[in-house]
């Protein structure tokens, strides 16, 4: 690809958006956007997920935890503080940018001690680590406490979280295709290979940890200024479940297997409201069926295109 | 002359639990030598490789590469100063296909940087093209250039111990330590496998340390070999001292194969 056709490409796409986003907002059914709107904040927190359940094979449980230090961050900056954020032509992106930095630090803090030790150590840790963070809003009065944080500014829409969305995936497809994605996957798997061909794994784990969060804590700016309204709960153990439900049904490091994940995880509980009260039950079968059906998840270790592709062109 | 490459272990012991699995190990292996490992089931040869590589800390010992200390260097560390090694148990990754696993050891020479990465700049490409087709030279010494696009893990058990070599090669190492390389070869594949393993080492002036099980093999390529037994060195010398070694001769008769 020649640089002449990716800023044309670039702006075609940031022009469709926008255009999207006047449309959406002019004409459809508010309830509709809102799903779209989750669909596009639940992609961000699976595909970034990803890249340490999936691909470098660590089992973390504490994304809503790095989602909430994102959220609470931002809010800080736009709702708390006396910065006028809605002047620049950025808008809230400044404010995302450092809930996603706060989140990144969060990550590296908690994953330097943590992912130098084996096995399910992390799980533990991230578990701990995300229920820590919940009980610390709860307690800050100044962010709302357990009441919650009314009055953010509403400027999220279609355009920030498929912008940042866009920009996860393609930084996730790159990083993966690359010589830093090799040494993240060889974590996966064979640990004692990789050590032994000089690749750093606690480094490496540490690296995918601190994207991760990054992301994680984008998708939390996203949503806190698309809801209005956040509260501790809105990160609790729950919600990382369901991300970890988003990796591990679309295939442990496949990036499109996330990215359906979290479609199918965000759309299913929708299209079942027509059952009523049983519409988790449903959802937890469906589930169950599905990982009954394809144990690898749906996409498997492959990415979308692969499926598409003739024998023997790999 | 070449000079790096030359490797000297001292004293090197540890014990697991009360097992003394390696006890007082020395050995010397001077640049480009072909040097062989043997000694019956249990004798402690791959406890020796892992605390070579930094698997494990040693209770005791000193290693040597070329004038600077590797003790409690951390495995990686020791990969970057120049010592590579296969697994008797193989240990590929198995989900990445055969030129990645190879591409994979060149990532400590730092191609390029995570910017290139995700600005996809042309070093990244060039880098990319490079570490490639240096890989694709490595499998084609080790006669798997057909395979680079199978999943590792669909390899057959020979190949399988062929591409942990060609990786190995692609740290760039002084000192190569193979560890049964032939292990579950047929003796036509072991006996090409041996000349595989001597051109290697004239083709990248690499000091290589081989564990093999049947002596007749190791004598026929190593300049010199050492026995262990018991986590103990009980011979060290010339392919024919070694052959006429009384101790040596007791231990591999003691031990039913
Ligand atoms: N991690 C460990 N913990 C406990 N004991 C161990 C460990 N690793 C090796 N041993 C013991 O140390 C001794 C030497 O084992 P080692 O694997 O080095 O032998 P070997 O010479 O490579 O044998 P083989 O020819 O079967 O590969 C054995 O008795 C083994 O059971
Ligand atoms: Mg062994």
């Amino acid at each position: 690809m020649t640089k002449w056709t990716f800023w044309v490409g670039t702006f075609v796409a940031v022009a469709a958006l926008w255009g999207i986003n006047y449309s959406l907002e002019e004409y459809a059914n508010p309830y509709i956007v809102r799903v779209i709107i989750n669909c596009g904040i639940a992609l961000i927190l699976g595909l970034s997920l990803n890249l340490v359940n999936g691909c470098a094979g660590q089992f973390s449980l504490g994304h809503a935890g790095f989602m909430g230090i994102g959220a609470y961050t931002s809010i800080l900056l736009t709702t708390l503080s006396n910065i006028d954020f809605f002047q620049s032509p950025m808008g809230i992106g400044w404010a995302v940018v450092a809930g996603g930095g706060a989140a990144a630090l969060a990550g590296y803090l908690v994953g330097l001690p943590s992912l130098r030790l084996r096995g399910d150590y992390l799980a533990i840790v991230t578990l701990g680590f995300g229920e820590i963070i919940r009980i610390f809003f709860l307690n800050m009065e100044f962010i709302g406490g357990a009441r919650g944080m009314p009055g953010i500014p509403r400027e999220s829409n279609f355009f920030w979280v498929y912008l940042w969305a866009a920009v996860t995936f393609i930084f996730m497809y790159r990083l993966i295709r690359s010589s830093t994605g090799r040494a993240i996957l060889s974590i996966r798997e064979n640990e004692i290979a990789a050590e032994a061909m000089g690749i750093d794994v606690a480094r490496y784990k540490v690296v995918a940890f601190v994207i991760s969060s990054f992301f994680a804590g984008i998708a939390g700016g996203l949503f806190a200024h698309y809801q209005g309204f956040i509260d501790p709960s809105t990160f609790n153990f729950n919600r990382s479940v369901e991300v970890v439900i988003m990796v591990v049904m679309g295939g442990m490091g496949s990036f499109t297997g996330a990215a359906l994940g979290a479609l199918l995880v965000t759309l299913l509980p929708e299209l079942l409201r027509v059952f009523a009260e049983y519409r988790m039950v449903i959802f937890s079968a469906s589930l169950v069926a599905v990982m009954l059906w394809r144990p690898m998840g749906i996409m498997g270790h492959k990415e979308i295109w692969h499926f598409f592709k003739k024998k023997g062109e790999a | 002359m070449n000079s790096v490459g030359h490797f000297k272990v001292q004293d090197l012991s540890i014990s697991f639990g009360g097992l003394k699995a390696v006890s007082k190990f020395n050995l010397e292996l001077k640049p480009m030598s072909l040097t062989g490992l043997i000694g019956p089931n249990g004798a402690g040869k791959t406890t020796v490789f892992n605390l070579v590589t930094g698997v494990y800390p040693p209770d005791n010992g000193t290693l040597d590469l070329d004038g600077s200390n590797l003790n409690g260097k951390e495995p990686c560390q020791i990969a970057k100063a120049g010592i590579a090694r296969t697994f008797q148990n193989i240990r590929l990754c198995g989900e990445m296909t055969v030129l990645e696993n190879v591409m994979l050891s060149y990532h400590m020479k730092k191609p390029y940087s995570l910017l290139d990465t995700l600005l996809r700049t042309p070093k990244f490409y060039a880098q990319e093209k490079k570490v490639t087709e240096e890989a694709m030279a490595l499998l084609k010494v080790m006669k798997l250039d057909s395979k680079a696009q199978s999943l590792s893990r669909s390899l057959s058990y020979g190949n399988q111990r062929r591409l942990e070599i060609a990786r190995a090669l692609g740290t760039s190492p002084r000192v190569l330590l193979l560890d049964e390389p032939a292990a579950g070869l047929n003796s036509q594949e072991k006996v090409e496998l041996m000349h595989t393993i001597a051109e290697i080492r004239d083709k990248f002036k690499v000091t290589v340390l081989l564990i093999e099980h049947d002596m007749k093999l190791v004598m026929g390529i190593c300049e010199r070999i050492t026995v262990l037994d018991h986590g103990e060195v009980i011979a060290e010398g010339l392919p024919k001292e070694i052959r006429e070694n009384k101790k040596v001769i007791e231990a591999y008769l003691g031990v039913s194969e």
